[in-house]
C-alpha cells in the first residue's frame, strides 16, 4: 500500500519536472547564478524568467536531441566571493556553461573559468573585451559590447543632424565602471568626426541627477547619450522635462525597457530613443509559441506581462544561441556535451538570428561578439520603432579598441 | 572531563603563563592545525576554493581587525579599505617587478602609512567619531579606486594579479595557493595570541579600558593607540593582497566595497571581542552562514514548490543573516566565542555541575 | 573665466534644498542621538520602510494620498517604538560598538524583509506628488519644485521639534537627554522617553521615504541615504536640530556647487568627495560640529 502511494507521489514529482516528455538521456546542466537581491534586481527577475521558460519549452519538445537541460540556480547577491562559490558548486555538480549577469562577478569567475576550460556566457556584462576569442577562448559575450553600441548610437546622431562637425553630443553616464567603459570610444570617435563631446557623470547610486541636468541645458547639446538603467531613467527624463530638454534627444543605452516608462507615462516618453540588441515584443512566432505552450497553460515561470520587455527578450536571445550551441556541439561532436564541445559548437554558429529576434552572428574562435549588429528604436508611445537596419558602424574602431584591451589583459597575465 | 586539571601543578611562574595550561586544549589546537595542514589532500576543489581558502584569508582579516577594536578598543568601519591598499600597492609593486615577498611587505607597509596617517586625524577622536571617520576614509579609498586609472587599472577596473612565487618557486596550484594562506595565518594567530602576554598587549588593554586611567598610569595612550592602529593596517594590507593573490586572482574595486568593511566588523563582534577564537568563528559565521542558507533555501525551494517568486525566495538568506546578527548582539553580546567558552566550562567541571553553583 | 551667476544661483538654490532633504533623513539620527545617544546606523532602511509603506498604502490599498501621509506616519511610529522595546532596550549598558552592531543588524534585516514582502518585481515605482509645476525658472535660474517642497517641508518640520522640545512631554526628553540617571531619579519614565524618541525618528523618517521616494522611485536604494544623513548629523552636532538643517543646507550647497565645477575635471564623483572630506574635517577641528556639545569625560 504504501509503496503504491510512495510511487505515485514520485511519479508526480518526475511529471513536474520534466514536464510531460520523460527524457532518458543524461541532462545537460546550465548554471544560472544570478543577483537577485542587490544591483541587478531592476533586470534579473525578467531575465531569469525567460531562461527558464525557454528551457522549459525546449524540455518539452524532447530537449536537445533527447537530452533535457537543466538549469542549476543561485543567488549570488552581486557579492564576488559568493558568486565564486556558486560557480564552484554549480561546476561540481556538472554545469558546463555559465551565466552570472553580474559585472563583479562575471569579473571575478572570469579567471577561473579560463583556468578549468569552462563556457562562461556574459551577455551585456563582465568584459567587453572578451569579444576576442583569442585571448578569452571560454567567455562568450554574443552579443553587442558596450563598444558597439555607442559607436552605433555616434553612426545614427551623424545621419540625423545636418553636420557632424558642428553637433554637440552630451554623454550622461552612471560614475563607475559600467558606465565609464564607453569613454575610450567617444573620445576617439570625437577626434575623429568632429562633434563636440562634453562628459557629465552620475555619482552611485544614480539617484540625484539635478545637478548634472542643470549642466546639460547649459550645454544645449544636439544629443544626449546615456549610459545608466531601468527607473534611473525615470529621474532622468523627469529631470529633462524640468530643464525644458526635448525627451527625443535622449539616446540610451540597452538597459531601458517598456516597464521603466510606466511611472514617467507612456505617453509622456514619446520620443525616447535606445539602441537595442534583440527584437522586443510578442509577435514573433517562437514568443507567440512559449506564450501559447507554457502561458495559456499556467506554466510560466513568472508574471505575464514580463514577456516581450527587453530585459526578457535579451535573456531569451542569449538562451536560444545557447542551446543552439549545445545542438551544434551534441551534432558534431557527440555526446556527452562537455563543455569544450560547447565552446566548438557556440563557436560554429553561422549567421545565426536565433529564429528571428536579433541581428545574424556568426562566431568564430577570433570573434565572440559575432557582428555586433544593433540599431535604434524609438517609443512612440505603445512601441519601440525601429529607426535603423541592423548595422555595425565603426567596427575597426571598436576592434582597435577591443584589441588595445584584450592585449593588456594577456600581458598583465 | 576532557578538559582535565587533575595532576596539573605549576611548579613556576613560566608554566602558569603558558598559553595552554590544560593538555586538551593544546593537543585540540594541534588536532586542528594538523587537520588544516591535510585538509587539501582530503577536500575537494569546490570545498578548498569556496569554504577553506576564504574562512583562511577572512579569519585573518577579522584577527587583524581584533587587535585594533578587541585589544585597543577603536572602531573601524573602513577596514576593507585598508586591504584594499595592501592590495593594490602590492600588485602593482609585482607589476613593476618587486619579488612576492617584498611586494607583499610594501603593501602591508602602505597600509601602515596610510592607515597611520588617518590614524593621526581619526584618533583625537574616539567611540562613534572614530568609527564615522574611519568610514569616510572607506569612501575616499573607493573613490580613488574608481577614478584614478593609473591606480584602479582603467576602463575595466580590473587588474589581474601576477602569479605569486615564494623563494622562487611559483605558486600555480590551489593546495599551494591554500598554504600560503595558511601560512600567513598562522603567522598573525600566532602575534595575537602572543601579544596579550607582552607590555604592548597590556598597555592597550588598559588604553581600552579607560585611556584617562591609563595615562594617569604612565601609558602614553595616544602612541599606543597609533602603534595599534599601524600593526592592525600592516596585518590588514597584507591579508588583502592574500586576499587577491590567493582568491581572486585580480583585484577591483568591488572586492573592497563597503559591503565587506561591515561584514569583517560583523565577524569581529558575531565572533568576539578580543577574542582569537572568536575571529574565526565569527568569520566562519558570517561568510558561510549565507553561502548555506542559500543553498538551503534554493535547495527546499525546488523541493517543494512555495508558490513565490524567486526573488523573494532570494531574500530570505539576507533576512536571516541581518536577523542572526540581531539575534547574537541581544542574546550572547560576547559573541561565539562565550559560546564555546560556556561549553568548556560546562566540561571543565563534568560531571560535578553541581561545585560550580 | 566669467562666471555665470544665473547657474551660481541655480547651483546654490537646489543644493540648498537637496541638502535640507538630507537634513530630513539626519533629523531621525539626531532625534535618537539626543535622546539615548546611540547613533542609529539603520536610519537609511527606516527611510527605505518608509517609502515602501507609502507606496503599499498608495498603489496596493488604492488610498487617496491625504490619508495616505498620515496613515504611514502612524504605522511607522509604532514600528519605531517596536524595535526599540524589541531589540535596543535590552541593549542598555552595553559597549557602545554593540549597539551599532545592533543598528547594522537591523539595517541588513529591514533590507532583506521590506523589499521581499513587497515585491516590485525589479521595478521602482515613483510615489505621485504632484506639483502644480516641475520647475519654476527666474530667469535662467531653474527651481526644481520637488527638491522646494522637501526642503520648505523639512524647516517647517524643525519649527515643530523646537516647539515640541517646549512642551512638557518634550521637557521630559530634554531631560533624559541630559543626564538620564537624574531624570530617572525624579520618577521620569526613561525608556519611554527613549521609545518616543525612535517613535519620532521612524515619523521623520515616513516623511523623508515619501519626499525622496517621489524624486527618485522606491527600491532598496533609498537605504543609501545614510551616509549623506551621518555626514549631515556630524557636521551640524549630533544632537542639535537647529544644527542638522543648518548643516544640511551648507552640505547641499557645498556638494551642488563642487559637482558643478569639479566633476568636468576630476571626472567624477565629488560629491562623494565632498560628503567624505566634511566628515573628516569636522572631525578633525571641531568633533562635536557646528552646534553640537561638547562632551566633558570624566574618569
Amino acid at each position: 500500500m504504501f509503496k503504491k502511494q510512495l510511487l505515485v507521489l514520485m511519479s508526480t514529482v518526475l511529471l513536474t519536472f520534466a514536464g510531460n516528455v520523460i527524457a532518458a538521456k543524461e541532462p545537460i546542466k546550465f548554471g544560472l547564478t544570478l543577483d537577485y537581491t542587490k544591483a541587478y534586481v531592476f533586470a534579473t527577475p525578467s531575465f531569469g524568467q525567460a531562461i527558464e521558460d525557454y528551457v522549459k519549452y525546449v524540455n518539452m519538445k524532447g530537449g536537445i536531441d533527447g537530452h533535457p537541460i537543466e538549469l542549476l540556480n543561485s543567488d549570488h547577491g552581486n557579492e564576488p566571493q559568493r558568486g565564486i562559490e556558486a560557480y564552484e558548486r554549480k561546476k561540481r555538480e556538472g554545469a558546463i556553461a555559465f551565466e552570472h549577469l553580474s559585472t563583479p562577478v562575471s569579473k571575478a569567475v572570469l579567471p577561473k573559468a579560463m583556468n578549468d576550460k569552462v563556457v562562461m556566457m556574459q551577455m551585456l556584462t563582465g568584459r567587453a573585451d572578451a569579444a576576442d576569442g583569442e585571448v578569452f577562448p571560454y567567455i562568450f559575450p554574443v552579443s553587442p559590447t558596450y563598444w558597439a553600441m555607442a559607436a552605433n548610437i555616434i553612426q545614427y546622431i551623424a545621419d540625423n543632424v545636418k553636420d557632424i562637425k558642428k553637433a554637440k553630443v552630451a554623454f550622461t553616464y552612471l560614475d563607475y565602471p559600467f558606465g565609464q567603459e564607453p569613454i575610450p570610444i567617444y573620445k576617439a570617435l570625437s577626434e575623429e568626426l568632429g562633434f563636440e563631446l562634453k562628459l557629465f557623470p552620475i555619482s552611485l547610486p544614480g539617484t540625484d541627477q539635478s545637478g548634472v541636468w542643470s549642466n546639460i541645458r547649459r550645454f544645449k547639446p544636439d544629443y544626449v547619450i546615456s549610459w545608466s538603467f531601468a527607473q534611473l531613467h525615470n529621474i532622468a527624463m523627469t529631470e529633462m522635462k524640468r530643464n525644458r530638454i526635448p525627451v527625443d534627444k535622449y539616446i540610451s543605452v540597452i538597459w531601458i525597457s517598456k516597464n521603466d516608462l510606466k511611472s514617467y507615462g507612456f505617453e509622456k516618453a514619446k520620443g525616447v530613443k535606445r539602441v537595442e540588441g534583440v527584437v522586443t515584443g510578442t509577435d514573433s512566432p517562437i514568443v507567440q509559441d512559449i506564450l501559447k505552450t507554457l502561458y495559456d497553460a499556467g506554466k510560466g515561470s513568472g508574471p505575464r506581462e514580463n514577456v516581450g520587455l527587453l530585459y526578457y527578450m535579451a535573456a531569451f536571445t542569449e538562451m536560444v544561441t545557447v542551446v543552439e550551441g549545445m545542438r551544434l556541439g551534441l551534432e558534431k561532436y557527440g555526446a556527452p556535451l562537455t563543455s569544450e564541445k560547447l565552446k566548438m559548437g557556440l563557436e560554429s554558429l553561422k549567421d545565426f538570428d536565433a529564429k528571428g529576434l536579433m541581428a545574424p552572428i556568426t562566431i568564430t574562435p577570433a570573434d565572440h561578439q559575432g557582428g555586433g549588429k544593433t540599431r535604434i528604436a524609438e517609443w512612440d508611445g505603445s512601441e519601440w520603432v525601429p529607426q535603423s537596419d541592423w548595422n555595425a558602424a565603426y567596427s575597426d574602431l571598436v576592434w582597435r579598441v577591443i584589441k588595445e584591451h584584450s592585449a593588456k589583459y594577456k600581458s598583465g597575465q | 572531563m576532557f578538559y582535565r586539571q587533575a595532576a596539573i601543578r605549576h611548579t613556576s611562574y613560566d608554566q602558569t603563563k603558558k598559553l595552554y595550561p590544560i593538555p586538551f586544549d593544546k593537543w585540540l589546537v594541534v588536532a586542528v592545525l594538523l587537520v588544516a595542514l591535510l585538509a587539501p589532500f582530503a577536500m575537494s576543489g569546490l570545498y578548498l576554493n569556496s569554504y577553506l581558502l576564504p574562512w583562511v584569508i577572512w579569519s585573518t582579516a577579522a584577527l587583524s581587525l581584533n587587535l585594533l577594536m578587541g585589544y585597543a578598543g577603536q572602531i573601524h568601519l573602513g577596514y576593507a579599505a585598508v586591504m584594499a591598499i595592501g592590495a593594490y600597492s602590492s600588485v602593482h609593486a609585482m607589476r613593476l617587478g618587486a619579488p612576492f615577498e617584498f611586494a607583499l611587505i610594501l603593501g602591508g607597509a602602505t597600509a601602515m602609512i596610510i592607515g597611520v596617517g588617518f590614524g593621526f586625524t581619526a584618533l583625537r577622536v574616539k567611540g562613534l567619531y572614530l568609527a564615522i571617520s574611519t568610514l569616510a576614509v572607506q569612501y575616499l579609498v573607493d573613490w580613488v579606486l574608481t577614478h584614478v586609472p593609473a591606480i584602479g587599472g582603467g576602463t575595466q577596473a580590473t587588474l589581474q594579479t601576477p602569479t605569486p612565487a615564494l623563494l622562487g618557486f611559483e605558486i600555480t596550484t590551489d593546495i599551494g595557493r591554500y598554504y600560503l594562506a595558511l601560512g600567513w595565518c598562522a603567522v598573525v594567530t600566532i602575534f595575537m595570541l602572543n601579544v596579550k602576554r607582552t607590555g604592548l598587549g597590556r598597555a592597550l588593554i588598559a588604553v581600552r579600558e579607560k585611556d584617562y586611567a591609563a595615562s594617569v598610569l604612565g601609558v602614553n595612550s595616544y602612541y599606543y593607540k597609533l602603534i595599534a592602529f599601524a600593526v592592525s593596517s600592516f596585518f590588514g594590507g597584507v591579508t588583502g593582497a592574500i586576499l587577491a593573490f590567493t582568491f581572486f586572482g585580480a583585484v577591483t574595486p568591488e572586492q573592497y566595497s563597503i559591503d565587506i568593511s561591515i561584514q569583517i566588523l560583523a565577524m569581529v563582534v558575531v565572533g568576539g571581542l578580543g577574542s582569537v577564537l572568536g575571529s574565526f568563528f565569527g568569520a566562519g559565521f558570517i561568510l558561510l552562514a549565507p553561502l548555506f542558507l542559500n543553498n538551503m533555501v534554493t535547495g527546499l525551494a525546488e523541493a517543494y514548490d512555495f508558490g513565490v517568486s524567486r526573488s523573494v525566495i532570494s531574500h530570505i538568506p539576507l533576512i536571516l543573516y541581518g536577523g542572526l546578527i540581531m539575534l547574537f548582539l541581544l542574546f550572547e553580546p560576547l559573541g561565539l566565542a562565550k559560546i564555546y567558552d560556556n561549553i568548556r566550562k560546562y566540561f571543565l567541571v563534568w560531571p560535578f555541575g553541581f561545585s560550580r553553583r | 573665466m566669467d562666471l555665470d551667476w544665473w547657474y551660481i544661483g541655480e547651483l546654490v538654490v537646489n543644493g540648498a534644498n537637496a541638502g535640507l532633504m538630507y537634513s530630513l533623513v539626519a533629523l531621525g539620527i539626531v532625534l535618537i542621538y539626543k535622546a539615548s545617544g546611540v547613533a542609529n546606523l539603520a536610519q537609511g532602511a527606516l527611510v527605505m520602510t518608509g517609502g515602501y509603506v507609502v507606496l503599499a498604502l498608495a498603489y496596493d490599498a488604492g488610498l487617496p494620498m491625504w490619508l495616505v501621509i498620515p496613515l504611514s506616519m502612524v504605522i511607522l511610529f509604532f514600528f519605531g517604538m517596536g524595535i526599540e522595546r524589541i531589540a535596543l532596550r535590552r541593549m542598555a549598558g552595553q559597549p557602545l560598538i554593540m549597539i551599532i552592531m545592533l543598528t547594522l543588524g537591523l539595517e541588513i534585516l529591514l533590507r532583506g524583509i521590506v523589499p521581499a514582502v513587497w515585491d516590485r518585481g525589479g521595478e521602482s515605482p515613483i510615489i505621485p506628488l504632484t506639483l502644480p509645476a516641475d520647475s519654476i525658472f527666474i530667469g535662467d535660474m531653474l527651481i526644481n519644485t520637488s527638491y522646494l517642497l522637501g526642503g520648505v517641508i523639512a524647516i517647517f518640520l524643525v519649527i515643530l521639534f523646537v516647539y515640541f522640545f517646549r512642551t512638557r512631554i518634550g521637557v521630559v526628553s530634554r531631560a533624559v537627554s541630559d543626564d538620564p540617571v537624574a531624570a530617572w531619579s525624579v520618577g521620569i519614565s526613561v525608556e519611554r522617553s527613549i521609545a518616543l524618541s525612535w517613535g519620532l525618528a521612524a515619523v521623520v523618517s515616513a516623511i523623508a521615504g515619501a519626499l525622496w521616494g517621489s524624486i527618485q522611485g522606491v527600491d532598496w536604494t533609498l537605504s543609501l541615504l545614510l551616509l549623506k544623513a551621518v555626514a549631515v548629523a556630524i557636521l551640524g552636532g549630533l544632537d542639535s536640530i537647529i544644527g542638522a538643517i543648518l548643516a544640511g543646507f551648507m552640505l547641499g550647497i557645498a556638494e551642488n556647487l563642487a559637482a558643478g565645477f569639479l566633476d568636468d575635471i576630476v571626472g567624477g564623483g565629488t560629491k562623494e568627495l565632498v560628503v567624505a572630506s566634511v566628515i573628516l574635517l569636522t572631525i578633525l577641528i571641531r568633533p562635536h560640529g557646528m552646534f553640537g556639545r561638547e562632551d566633558i569625560e570624566r574618569i
